[in-house]
């Protein structure tokens, strides 16, 4: 899928062209950088004066062609932060508004009502007036309700930003069970890196309404100019790994990277094959020069200095050690150890720094 | 002493089935023009609201007058229904005119801001999800505003209930032809008919007390969503 768009925002014109693979592109920034402008004109929500929207080809407003497509024909779904359930109707009612929606368009892939209840288990909150949902609830129901809207493109306006921590925890995996299981492609906007990480595969940042970077997100995100942007407490390493054992006496639980390296995190009780998420932020990986010893910490990986971006007194170091690890050192570290691109070095990584989607 | 004639009765019928008449023929037009002002932008918007709420401020006998200019057998639009044979001065349809006009606009604030608190987020996703502009109007704005709807309609059936001045000089003050509540009290208290005006006058606070406070009510539960 193809996303041309050329917005006026308050300060800068937002050009981006992203071309993303029915997967999940985000858009990463501070708030009050116009994010939430460049979704509303997306869905046709917003007047803009000048620019284009594009999606696969298809013109949804161009000032220069004279075409505005009206929110109903756009086939955009949008999830807003506050949910927006209409609080007049059941969850029923909610969930199948669009659900009729009869354009007689081919995007529609024909997306089944069971299908979306079982996916996010609201199954059970069918008959519940909206008025009685948790904020969790609201959003699964929310996200129910624009999928089964068959939509050609899905955008999500930080729909965990209302949600305390744990129950963002929570929510996560289902916005990662809706991207691998409906193949709809989706913009989602957000200022939480860990979101990123975990979902996204594709990131734009902006701030200001200007483009700062775009890419892979793990590559992206390591470059000197979004470092600066990104918040101190949110850099962060996400992995995907796979549960090798658990040991409840000692505490801890085993996992595999991909690249094959094995890793102890606090304990797990999950059955064997299950594939998760881990994190750890890259504040709290040391690095060393020697192997240490006599140490606490349960995991030491060795591995070689790929990359070191520095910046303003900080740097970000990528170090190969089977997986790529981000760690955020002080210039004087980096001085101090004689970092460089190639020197080997040791990872040192508390088992309880480490933690689990 | 109150006289619960059979003529205060009839009176009390007619200012009712009038007044009620009344507010269902403004009703739709009323939040037309209250969806309109609530949601739309045009040139020269705020004459249109001015020209609207005239009525409230104005004199009412100055607007009966107007409406006398307007309706009478001698303008071309009096002259026009008359060769139609509609006639609408001295007599019920004249009451019909004078109370709609009046009422008109209590209706249209009242609406206007029910529809001003429906949170326009709610109308703009269910444009993403397919719905049209008209199905949006009916199931998401109506249904969302429609406490402050009721309360408007109460609001203009009270007035149109109370309206005096517009009525007499348009429908003029016939006993069992045009007479309304306030019109016949009016007459009794000129004829010194005391005990009848007194019951008229317990009627109609009786009828504007229960009208204001459902309408307060209603306005009151209605801002929670």
């Amino acid at each position: 899928m193809l996303l041309r768009c050329r917005i006026p925002l308050a300060h800068f014109e937002l050009d981006i062209e992203v071309s993303f693979d029915a997967r999940l592109a985000s858009i990463f920034g501070p708030s009050g950088s116009g994010k939430t402008t460049l979704l509303d004109a997306i869905a046709g929500l917003r007047n803009i004066t000048t620019g284009e929207i594009e999606i696969d080809g298809r013109t949804l407003f161009s000032s220069a062609r004279g075409i505005n497509r009206p929110p109903q024909e756009r086939g955009v779904g949008y999830v807003p932060q506050e949910g927006a359930l209409f609080p007049h109707l059941s969850v029923r009612k909610n969930i199948l508004f669009g659900a009729g929606r009869s354009t007689g368009t081919s995007y529609a892939r024909d997306i089944g009502v069971e299908h979306v209840l079982s996916v996010l288990e609201i199954g059970g909150l069918l008959d519940r007036p909206v008025t009685k949902l948790s904020g969790g609830e609201t959003q699964r129901v929310a996200l129910a309700r624009a999928i089964l809207s068959q939509p050609r493109l899905l955008l999500l306006d930080e729909p965990l930003a209302s949600l305390d921590l744990g129950l963002r925890e929570r929510i996560l995996p289902y916005l990662a069970r809706v991207r691998d299981e409906f193949k709809i492609p989706m913009i989602y906007v957000t200022h939480n890196l860990t979101e990123v990480l975990t979902l996204a595969d594709w990131v734009l940042m902006i701030k200001q309404g200007q483009l700062i970077t775009q890419g892979i997100p793990r590559e992206a995100l390591r470059s000197s100019h979004a470092i600066l942007e990104i918040p101190e407490e949110q850099f962060e390493n996400v992995f995907t790994v796979s549960l090798v054992d658990s040991d409840a006496e000692a505490g801890r639980s085993k996992v595999r990277l991909q690249s094959g390296e094995e890793l102890f995190i606090p304990y797990l009780s999950r059955p064997g094959s299950d594939t998760i998420q881990i994190r750890i932020s890259a504040d709290d990986i040391l690095v060393a020069i020697k192997r240490p010893e006599g140490i606490s910490a349960g995991n030491v990986l060795p591995g070689t200095v790929r990359r070191i971006d520095a910046i303003n007194g900080q740097a970000m170091v990528t170090v190969a050690a089977g997986d790529e690890f981000y760690a955020r050192l002080t210039a004087s570290a980096v001085k101090r150890l004689g970092l460089q691109e190639e020197t080997p070095v040791f990872l040192i990584m508390k088992t309880r720094s480490f933690r689990s989607l | 002493m109150l006289i619960f004639s059979i003529e205060t009765w009839r009176i009390t019928l007619f200012s009712i089935s009038v007044g009620l008449a009344a507010t269902l023929l403004i009703l739709p037009f009323g939040i037309a023009l209250a969806w309109l002002f609530a949601r739309k932008e045009w040139p020269l918007k705020s004459v249109l609201e001015t020209i609207v709420l005239l009525p409230l401020v104005m004199p009412p006998v100055s607007t009966g007058l107007i409406l006398l200019k307007i309706f009478g057998r001698r303008s071309p639009l009096g002259q026009w229904l008359y060769e139609r044979g509609i006639e609408i001065v001295f007599n019920w349809k004249g009451v019909l005119i004078a109370m709609s006009v009046m009422s008109f606009p209590l209706l249209v604030r009242s609406v206007r801001t029910s529809f001003a608190e429906v949170n326009l987020r709610l109308e703009q996703i269910a444009a993403t999800l397919g719905a049209s502009p008209l199905r949006i109007f009916f199931v998401i704005t109506i249904p969302l505003a429609y406490k402050g709807i009721v309360a408007g309609a109460l609001l203009a059936f009270s007035r149109a209930l109370g309206e005096f001045g517009a009525t007499i000089l348009l429908a003029g003050n016939i006993p069992g032809e045009t007479q309304t509540l306030s019109l016949a009290i009016y007459n009794f208290v000129q004829l010194g008919k005391d005990p009848e005006a007194y019951t008229l006058l317990a009627i109609t606070v009786a009828l504007a007390f229960v009208f204001v406070w459902c309408s307060e009510w209603l306005v009151r539960t209605g801002r929670k969503t």
